[in-house]
């Protein structure tokens, strides 16, 4: 196009292009004139109803402009009502089959547990509590953070216009990781094209230190992060705006994925519960089950855009992190509807969390 | 495709037409950088409806000066794209199954040798890009998916030009990793070239032969020279 740097070079741009080139491609026939006609219908219908209205905060895109022809309504369907319709097991074909070395699993599914505000703080406050009295090994330089999961997913998949539901079978997942985040090594058959894994190490060409975020932490940058839950949540609001279907949302899911594959040091691990307490919409969850068919209490959020539930999964008796699994609560229409309330479209049991010496050592 | 000030103005003001025109000119573009973030061609689609619509709600935000909407609308289409793709597993797990998908249809005698390659270009393309993490896809789709400078990425994810460049060092290492061990298929136009420079020790993989690769290049090729 117009627009290419002078500072990529020509032989990058070729690589890059060879690349990504099969990855562009026309709309399907007809499309094109399709969505233009519709988009040219939508602004002289919203030209007749509304003024221009002024825009407000720079917000991203908005989750319910997201399926365009479906009407932006948010059912009014509680947990507890949707908890009485039992979803059966659906089984997909294997002639797709999923990746090289994992075959497509059952579709997974479980009853909805009902959702209450009541005692929220007081559940996060024992968790919180737990969780600093846990001891937590230092990680030395030269050492891997190595996270051993049990993982398992449902997810639509489209091929040649049809959307059908895929899953990947319940599997282990190993993951190491330096402190510094520029080494390291996965083993998930559900991302691996062999059974050796792949690397995750970041040869810098510029020899720079890659930068760990919010999104994608070191244990370094964990152990950096501030342990004051309101600056804690402060920071992730403002580093994660824009981010997910809302600000609460994002901010819940953000401290979820930090607790979910990662081994962080015993303070801030602890003032994540303490974070995840100031953030509305928080619900408990009395009946969550882990991947590992471990029952336990679930702290939880509900997505309200795509209608589903996050759900932290805890030991009742000692408050200890079982795993995280997110749950279709409520009904969804179009596409999204093969996705029926009950079904677990993600779900991941924390197996054993250690400090090994080498990549692909296991304790 | 040379948008002007002009066109800037009058997407501004709400004109219909001006919109129609932004959308026959960048469509496409939109609908691949949406593939590129959501690995599926018919959620792009639905991406790429919802982000023309969305740029008609934040008309009034367009600077009145400057070159091509373009960035602008992929922009907006990455956060469109970020809201259907909350979590990087989600990607990941679409992505890997969409590869397998193309690589899983069988190859039949008919089927020209070109076409097997690109499903196997396709594939190869998702597997890589899901071994990204998000903001790192994300520059990757935008900078050497739809050809943007620095700058233009920058304004598209509201981002500094220098987290974008480093952001694309990054990912360019990963990616390199990533298809450290496969050789691609025939390196057509742009690729070939310098590619083929370069000698690598695993250039023939180990792939299953049918047809003749006499043209392979790998795809990336290893660290040397900056890209600032």
């Amino acid at each position: 196009m117009n627009a290419n740097t002078s500072r990529q070079s020509p032989a990058e741009r070729g690589e890059d292009s060879t690349l990504l080139s099969r990855t562009a491609r026309d709309l399907p026939p007809g499309r094109h004139q399709f969505h233009k006609e519709r988009l040219m219908a939508q602004i002289h219908q919203e030209e007749r109803t509304t003024a221009p209205a002024a825009a407000p905060a720079p917000a991203p895109a908005r989750a319910w402009w997201l399926r365009l022809p479906r009407p932006a309504i948010t059912l009014p369907v509680t947990a507890a009502v949707v908890a009485a319709s039992v979803v059966a097991v659906v089984l997909t074909s294997g002639r797709e089959a999923g990746d090289p070395g994992l075959a497509d699993g059952p579709v997974l599914t479980t009853t909805v547990g009902a959702a209450s505000t009541k005692g929220v703080p007081q559940l996060l406050d024992r968790i919180s509590l737990a969780a600093a009295d846990a001891s937590h090994p230092e990680v030395k330089p030269g050492q891997f953070v190595y996270v051993e999961s049990r993982t398992a997913g449902t997810y639509l998949k489209t091929v040649d216009d049809k959307t059908t539901l895929a899953s990947h079978a319940l599997h282990r997942r190993q993951v190491w990781m330096s402190p510094d985040g520029t080494r390291g090594w996965l083993i998930d058959p559900a991302v691996n094209d062999g059974p050796e894994g792949e690397t995750l190490s970041l040869p810098d060409e510029q020899g720079n230190t890659p930068e760990a975020d919010l999104n994608g932490p070191s244990y370094d940058y964990l152990a950096r992060l501030t342990t004051d839950p309101d600056a804690l949540l402060a920071k992730i609001y403002k580093e994660t705006e824009g981010q997910g279907n809302s600000p609460d949302q994002q901010a819940f899911t953000t401290v979820g994925d930090l607790l979910g594959e990662s081994y962080p040091p015993a303070e801030l691990y602890s003032a994540l519960f303490r974070t995840a307490a100031k953030i509305p919409g928080v619900v408990v969850v009395q009946d969550a089950v882990d991947a590992a068919g471990r029952t336990g209490v679930a702290v939880a959020r509900l997505d309200e855009a795509s209608g589903q539930r996050e759900e932290w999964i805890f030991d009742r008796k000692t408050y200890r992190f079982l795993g995280e699994r997110t749950v279709q609560v409520e009904k969804r229409t179009g596409e999204d509807a093969l996705i029926k309330p009950g079904t677990v479209t993600f779900t991941s049991a924390v197996m054993e969390r250690a400090i090994v010496d080498a990549i692909k050592q296991t304790p | 495709m040379e948008v002007s000030t002009h066109l800037r103005t009058r997407v501004r003001a709400g004109d219909p037409t001006a919109f129609a025109e932004l959308f026959d000119s960048c469509a496409k573009a939109v609908y691949n950088h949406a593939f590129r973030l959501t690995a599926d061609w018919s959620t792009a689609e639905d991406v790429m409806a919802s982000t023309f619509m969305e740029a008609w709600r934040l008309r009034d935000r367009v600077d009145p000066e400057g070159g091509s909407l373009r960035p602008w609308l992929l922009g907006i289409a990455t956060n469109t794209a970020r809201n259907q793709y909350r979590s990087n597993r989600r990607y990941r797990a679409a992505a890997n199954a969409a590869a397998a998908a193309e690589l899983s249809v069988p190859d039949h005698a008919e089927e020209v040798a070109g076409r097997v390659d690109d499903r196997r270009l396709l594939a190869r393309a998702l597997t890589a890009l899901a071994g990204l993490r998000r903001p790192e896809r994300e520059v990757v789709a935008l900078c050497l998916g739809e050809g943007l400078d620095y700058e233009a990425a920058a304004e598209a994810l509201g981002i500094p030009a220098g987290t974008v460049a480093s952001r694309l060092s990054r990912a360019r290492g990963k990616l390199r990793a990533l298809t450290r061990d496969a050789p691609t298929g025939p390196a057509a136009g742009t690729g070939a070239g310098t590619a083929r420079k370069i000698s690598r020790g695993k250039r023939e993989g180990d792939r299953p032969g049918r047809q003749t690769r006499d043209d392979h290049a790998p795809v990336v090729r290893p660290a040397q020279g900056g890209n600032r």
